[in-house]
Parts: C-alpha cells; sequence; structure tokens
C-alpha cells in the first residue's frame, strides 16, 4: 500500500536540522509512504502564538489550504507546528465567526481555498498507526541493541482536547518503536520534562538550563541515548548541547538520535543518507 | 506606510477589558476564567515555575480579580513556555496559558515593544514568509552543507508575497 502525503517542512527543520528532513526523506517511501513536497508553503504561525494569535491561525490555515489544493492529506514532523494546525483546524471548525473571518483573508489575498477536512499526522501517530511497529519490525535488518530514552517534546502530546499522536500522561508509541527496531527503552521520572527551546526567543540561558537538565537526567537514568520527535528540540538537545552543559556545570556528551535516523539505521539505509554527519552529539560513539 | 506596531494598536482591547477577555478566550474554545477556584494544580507541574518565578495559578487570580492591565504589562506573562501542562491538568478546564497568550497580544497592540528576539521572528515572516532562511550547516569536522549540497529541494515559499504580507498586516489590526 502506497500512501500519498503532502510534506510541510515547517521553518526549522528546513532551515538547519536537516539530519531530521534527509531521514525522513530516505526512510518513509521504503515503508510505504510517498511524499509530496508543496510550493506555497510558509511559517505554521506557532512562533508568532504571543504576538497575535490572529496571525498564528492564518499561518496555520494557509498551509492547510497550500496542501488541500492537492487533493492530499498532510505529514507535519515538528511537534510545534502540527499542534499549530491541528488546533487551527478545530478553532475554524468551533467557530463561524473565525471561520468566516480567516477564509475570506485567505482567498481574497492569496486565492486559496480552505476547506479544513484533511487529516494531518505526526512523525509518532505516522510511524506508529499508519506505517504501523509490525511493517517496520518486519523490515530491520540491522537492530540497534542501545538503551534509548525517548522524549517526545511538549507539543507531540499536549493538549490532549487539541488531538494529538500520543497520550498525555503516559505516551508509549515511541517506545514501541524503539523496541521494535531492537532497542532497550523504559519510562524515566523526567520523561515528560520540558527542553526548554520555546524560551530561546526570551530567555535564553533559563532554555538552556532546561535543555542541560533534560539531559543530564538522560545519562544519570543510565541510558546511552535520546531519540526525538522535533526540530525545535533537536536545535538544542543535538545543537546546543556542549553550551546546555556548561550552563549547568556538567560535561554532557549524550548522543541524540532523531527517531526516522533510528529506524534508518536498523532497517539498513546508507548512513550517509540519513544525515548523521549532521548530528553535532557524540553520535558516532554508537554507530 | 504604517508600521506594523501602528496596526496592532488599531486591534488593542478597550473599554471593559474582563468582559472583552472573557469574549476572545470563547473564539478560542477556552472557558471563562472565573471558574478557576485556585487549586494551584497549574503552577506544581508548570516548566517556568522554578527558574522563571511564573504562578500561572496567580495569573489567573489577577485575572478574575480585574488586574488586566498590570498582568498585560509584567514581565511574567513573557516566561510562559508554552508547554500546555497547565491547560492539560486543570480540573476545571481553564487555560492559563490561552490567557497569557491573548494578554501577550494585548501588551503588543497597545504600544509595548517586542522582548527578546520576537522582533526579527516577525520581520523574517513578513519578508519572506518563514521565521529564518536556510543556513549551510556545519559538521563535526567543520565541513559545511546546505541543502544544495546534501541534495534537499528548494523549499516552498509564499508565491503571492504581497498578498501574503497584506492578508498578515490587515489581521495584525483585526481583533480577535
Ligand atoms: S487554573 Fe485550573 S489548575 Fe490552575 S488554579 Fe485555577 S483551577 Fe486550579
Ligand atoms: S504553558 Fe506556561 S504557564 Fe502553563 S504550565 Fe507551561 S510554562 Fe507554565
Amino acid at each position: 500500500m502506497i500512501r500519498k502525503l503532502g510534506f510541510y517542512p515547517g521553518c526549522v527543520m528546513s532551515a538547519e536540522q536537516y539530519a531530521y528532513e534527509m531521514s525522513i526523506r530516505e526512510v518513509l517511501p521504503d515503508l510505504g509512504v510517498e511524499l509530496v513536497d508543496l510550493e506555497n508553503t510558509s511559517c505554521c504561525g506557532a512562533p508568532l502564538r504571543s504576538v497575535n494569535l490572529l496571525m498564528q491561525m492564518y499561518l496555520s490555515a494557509r498551509n492547510i489550504a497550500v496542501c488541500e489544493e492537492k487533493g492530499l492529506d498532510m505529514f507535519v514532523p515538528c511537534a510545534l507546528g502540527h499542534l499549530s494546525l491541528v488546533e487551527t483546524k478545530n478553532r475554524l471548525n468551533n467557530s463561524k465567526e473565525l471561520r468566516e473571518k480567516i477564509v475570506k483573508k485567505l482567498k481574497e489575498n492569496e486565492g486559496l481555498e480552505y476547506r479544513g477536512d484533511l487529516e494531518i499526522y505526526h512523525t509518532v501517530d505516522l510511524l506508529h498507526d499508519v506505517i504501523g511497529v509490525e511493517r517496520i519490525k518486519e523490515k530491520v535488518s540491522n537492530p540497534v541493541k542501545w538503551k534509548i530514552a525517548c522524549h517526545y517534546g511538549c507539543h507531540t502530546i499536549r493538549y490532549t482536547e487539541a488531538g494529538r499522536p500520543d497520550a498525555a500522561e503516559h505516551p508509549s508509541k515511541m517506545e514501541e518503536i524503539i523496541k521494535a527496531i531492537g532497542g532497550e527503552t523504559w519510562n524515566y521520572s523526567e520523561k515528560l520534562n520540558c527542553c526548554g527551546a520555546p524560551l530561546m526567543v526570551t530567555h535564553k540561558e533559563a532554555a538552556l538550563t532546561k535543555t542541560g537538565e533534560k539531559l543530564k537526567a538522560v545519562k544519570d537514568r543510565g541510558f546511552d541515548a535520546l531519540a526525538i520527535v522535533c526540530p525545535y528540540g533537536g536545535r538544542l538537545l543535538d545543537g546546543k548541547q556542549e553550551k546546555a552543559g556548561s550552563t549547568i556545570g556538567e560535561k554532557l556528551d549524550v548522543p541524540v538520535f532523531y527517531l526516522t535516523q533510528l529506524v534508518g539505521l536498523a532497517v539498513g539505509r546508507n548512513p550517509d543518507r540519513l544525515g548523521l554527519n549532521l548530528n553535532l552529539s557524540p553520535v558516532d560513539r554508537l554507530i | 506606510m504604517m508600521g506594523l506596531t501602528d496596526l496592532f494598536n488599531m486591534s488593542k482591547p478597550e473599554g471593559d477589558k474582563q468582559k472583552e477577555l472573557i469574549r476572545q478566550l470563547a473564539v478560542l474554545g477556552v472557558k471563562n476564567p472565573s471558574l478557576c477556584f485556585q487549586c494551584a494544580k497549574c503552577t506544581s507541574g508548570c516548566e517556568a515555575m522554578k527558574l522563571l518565578e511564573l504562578q500561572p495559578h496567580s495569573v489567573m487570580a489577577s485575572v478574575k480579580t480585574g488586574f488586566l492591565d498590570e498582568m498585560m504589562n509584567s514581565d511574567v506573562i513573557w516566561a510562559c513556555v508554552g508547554c500546555f501542562k497547565c491547560k492539560e491538568r486543570c480540573p476545571q478546564e481553564m487555560s492559563p496559558v490561552d490567557v497569557m497568550f491573548i494578554l501577550k497580544n494585548w501588551y503588543v497592540m497597545s504600544g509595548g515593544s517586542l522582548p527578546g528576539d520576537y522582533q526579527n521572528l516577525l520581520q523574517g515572516i513578513l519578508s519572506t514568509g518563514y521565521i529564518q532562511e536556510p543556513v549551510e550547516v556545519l559538521d563535526k569536522d567543520n565541513k559545511g552543507w546546505s541543502r544544495e549540497k546534501l541534495g534537499l529541494p528548494k523549499r516552498g515559499h509564499p508565491k503571492n508575497i504581497n498578498g501574503f504580507m497584506s492578508a498578515l498586516s490587515q489581521l495584525a489590526a483585526e481583533k480577535l
């Protein structure tokens, strides 16, 4: 079965977190998902929530409309972007007033038709619910036999009312995937803690402290590595690990992988095509 | 030409701010803050409490008692990480995080200067559609990699950038 999805990259992955994008493009076709690039995309608006909620919702709605033009369901690998799009879709369904305002602006200014009746998937539900753990398991040729901690990120699991890829308080889909590809994993007390990334805009030191504390917990709990599913998180947890360490006065050396990189390694994709040379944390130690 | 700040200014709340807050929350599908019974469950799990002393239940208390101007102009609401734990866990289905989003929006509308890097994010979106442009990243050996060098396709961008900008400027001058 081939499932065709509109691929919405968002800001951070497409501007710098290339390892996530490369591993997605390398792994998904092999698992029966064909990705279709969208030409008219923009920011999802999530970074502007504090500045102007109408702008946020307009931006989310316009990207939904861009995908709907192609008649496709959508894949949004960024947790912030996924929440913003899904939430906007719900809000426009629930408020006639809001819907009319946004739909009119989309049409008049950009000639976009908004319907809001597509499915929007994130990496976690795409791998777990659409592709399925069994299917991934069948493909494994090179199990990753490490102890891997899972980090969902705030927006992957909250808030429930919006409809999220996994449960808010006891998410388990990433763990099931890690086990299917040969890894070992368990719950740890800091699993639901925030990585601090959204604070980089206004409170850099606090953001890096949160990143450092999260990574220290992963290390102290005896894991070999951390798996993530959000490019905002990756920017700090992988990209700013040294700085996060010096902020909390610790030496941090936790290999951080995107979940799609781990799946790619397990199903035997070429490591060069998974962007592993771009991870700044010490992933080489394991591969 | 009017700057974006002037446009924001046109949508600032006037009159009874408490009524306006309740109305705007309802547009978002969020309940009236008067139902908050101050159990502080939101604060006990708040991701910004320890480091930045944010207490979402206190924000709710101020809002309930009408100290909206004070709250909207206070730095503390900008400490919210936006983790949505308060909204998820509130037994009364309140949403301190959404209350703070609205208050921050009002602060901006009333001419308050954008804190931190927000000005850059906004400028980026208004000029290219994104908060940041693709960069050449360095790997561990200091070798540079662009999208092109990695074989990644060009990313999409708003085709009608004038229409795109005009929609956003119009919305800046409107009320939620
Ligand atoms: S917002 Fe909810 S959790 Fe927080 S104090 Fe009020 S009722 Fe309790
Ligand atoms: S969303 Fe903000 S106020 Fe609510 S728990 Fe998270 S950091 Fe605290």
